[in-house]
């Protein structure tokens, strides 16, 4: 009967990261905006969300996440990436810090 | 950062308070250099006018951060 | 759910002990194997994925998972529903006012004191009267452990590692305490602190060995209180001198005298703000007068405001008995509360 445990120290190295590729622009994108829900920032949301589709002529899509200090939900991720119905999100801005 | 790995571009927002936070968080992660929009702390009690214009400065730096071009 | 620690094989349950103890990986005492289904169980519990990131500590800059927190709370002896407990604690003491690596690398050797406040409490069969501070059931105990092997673990403080501490005290292997609420006339600690009542909250202070005191020779609020007050008075003057949060432990037999002459914590603590100070010159009563100086009048208060004070109601029916827990070390790390899985200033 062999048991198979799991290491419990500080193990090194972060996976390698690579930005995204960059949008050619805004027009007609749509963007995902993601507030960590903290209290007073939705004018601020809305401000943003009004530069972008007023003068840039996107498409906005306003997500809170559940709890504002895990990452973002599963769920609003999965929204984000659903790109082949046709649906999905082209950028993403995330209210980290107030 | 979570959007990047989506292959969606993607920018963090954050007031001049959280900045060294999220530089810190950024280089124990694996991505040194990774791009916020930063604006100024705090933002809860803007006035209208100033939110306006944060949201606007906001905007202009994450489209730096968003777009490039073909 | 993706674990992405490394695993190991081992032939059965003591072979684990052997191969976690051989690695520096415990406290000495046996640790339950963290299977992949036991580390999940606490993560599924708790709502967290294990690459959810807790925090980061500056000084090492270390990335602190859940996944790597569930390992530890599992080898502890955590059921999962424990967890959340432990999460909340180590995100406190990740804040910066606490002051994590100074609190558990500096030879003061001061451990972490939780308390708990909350629904939790009764959720886990935490029991805040006999023994309080002392293993006084499973889940306090075995939370109080975890946070001692997530320090051993994933920060190396290990002693002559990075844990310098030239004594320590043996509040280091679990130092967790669950305020009684409802035996008690006083708002929780955490209640105090902000949290609203309905939630659950931990509250960290990097704190000394408890030094035990009595008088059940007066039912005077002020008198019982110049015990405590002399017991500070003498840990400023045999250890150290300057302000920081204290902890106060006030058992039922002399809450009984408080609550019959109407005093809340917040007399509580106005009255020890005031009276716990000593001169500098009161040192060359215990062998420091070397360093008295020309600055012998100069007063120095243990509290530097009346919000220092943590006043803990705990402790078992009978005895005229109370603590006092003084700081690490004067005000360098502050204690800091913090709600259980839950976020007070953001909208609905």
């Amino acid at each position: 009967m062999s048991i198979e445990i799991l290491d419990p120290t500080h193990e090194t190295g972060a996976p390698a990261f690579a930005l995204a590729p960059r949008l050619p622009s805004l027009a007609g994108k749509t963007i995902g905006i993601i507030s960590n829900g903290k209290r007073g920032t939705r004018p601020f949301f809305d401000a943003i969300e009004r530069e972008l589709t007023e003068k840039h002529g996107a498409i906005v899509v306003r997500r809170v996440k559940s709890n504002y200090s895990a990452p973002a939900d599963a769920a609003i991720m999965k929204e984000a990436a659903l790109k082949e119905a046709g649906g999905g999100w082209d950028a993403l801005i995330a209210g980290i810090g107030d | 950062m979570a959007g990047e790995r989506l292959n969606i571009p993607s920018v963090g927002v954050m007031t001049t308070k959280f900045v060294s936070a999220a530089e810190l968080m950024a280089r124990v992660l694996g991505a040194e250099g990774y791009p916020f929009a930063v604006i100024e702390h705090p933002i809860s009690s803007a006035s209208d006018a100033a939110l306006a214009e944060e949201a606007r400065l906001t905007v202009e730096r994450s489209i730096a951060l968003l777009v490039r071009p073909a | 759910m993706l674990l992405t620690s490394k695993r190991y094989d081992v032939d059965d349950i003591m072979a684990a002990q052997e191969f976690y103890h051989g690695r520096g990986w415990t406290d000495g005492l046996p640790v339950v194997p963290p299977t992949a289904a036991a580390v999940e169980a606490c993560l599924e519990w708790a709502g967290m994925t294990p690459e959810q990131l807790v925090g980061i500590e500056p000084v090492r800059e270390r990335a602190i998972s859940a996944e790597k927190l569930a390992i530890n709370a599992v080898m502890a002896g955590c059921l999962p529903m424990h967890f959340p407990v432990v999460v909340a604690a180590f995100t406190a003491m990740l804040q910066e006012p606490f002051l994590l690596h100074g609190a558990t690398a500096s030879t003061g050797g001061c451990a972490v004191l939780i308390v708990v406040n909350g629904p939790i409490r009764g959720e886990l069969g935490m029991n805040g009267t006999f023994n309080a501070l002392a293993s006084s059931d499973r889940a306090s105990t075995a939370i109080g452990r975890a946070i001692r092997l997530i320090l051993c673990n994933l920060l190396d403080a290990r002693p002559g590692d990075v844990d310098r501490s030239t004594l320590g005290h043996p509040g280091k292997i679990s130092y967790c305490v669950a305020e009684d609420e409802e035996n008690s006339p006083w708002l929780p600690l955490s209640v105090e602190k902000g949290i609203p009542a309905e939630a659950s909250a931990v509250t960290v202070m990097a704190a000394g060995a408890p030094r035990q005191l009595m008088n059940e020779w007066t039912t005077e609020p002020e008198r019982i209180l110049d015990t405590f007050v002399a017991e500070i008075r003498a840990n400023m003057r045999h250890y150290s001198i300057y302000a920081g949060n204290y902890a106060i432990v006030v058992p039922p037999q002399l809450r009984a005298h408080f609550a019959a002459a109407g005093w809340s914590k917040a007399d509580v603590r106005r009255y020890v703000f005031e009276n716990a100070r000593i001169r500098r010159k009161e040192w060359a009563d215990c062998g420091k007068g070397a360093v008295v100086g020309s600055r012998g009048e100069q007063e120095y208060a243990g509290l530097a405001s009346e919000d220092s004070l943590l006043v803990i109601a705990a402790g078992g029916p009978a005895g005229g008995f109370g603590a006092v827990i003084p700081p690490w070390f004067g005000g360098k790390s502050n204690a800091v509360t913090m709600a259980i899985g839950a976020c007070f200033d953001c909208e609905a």
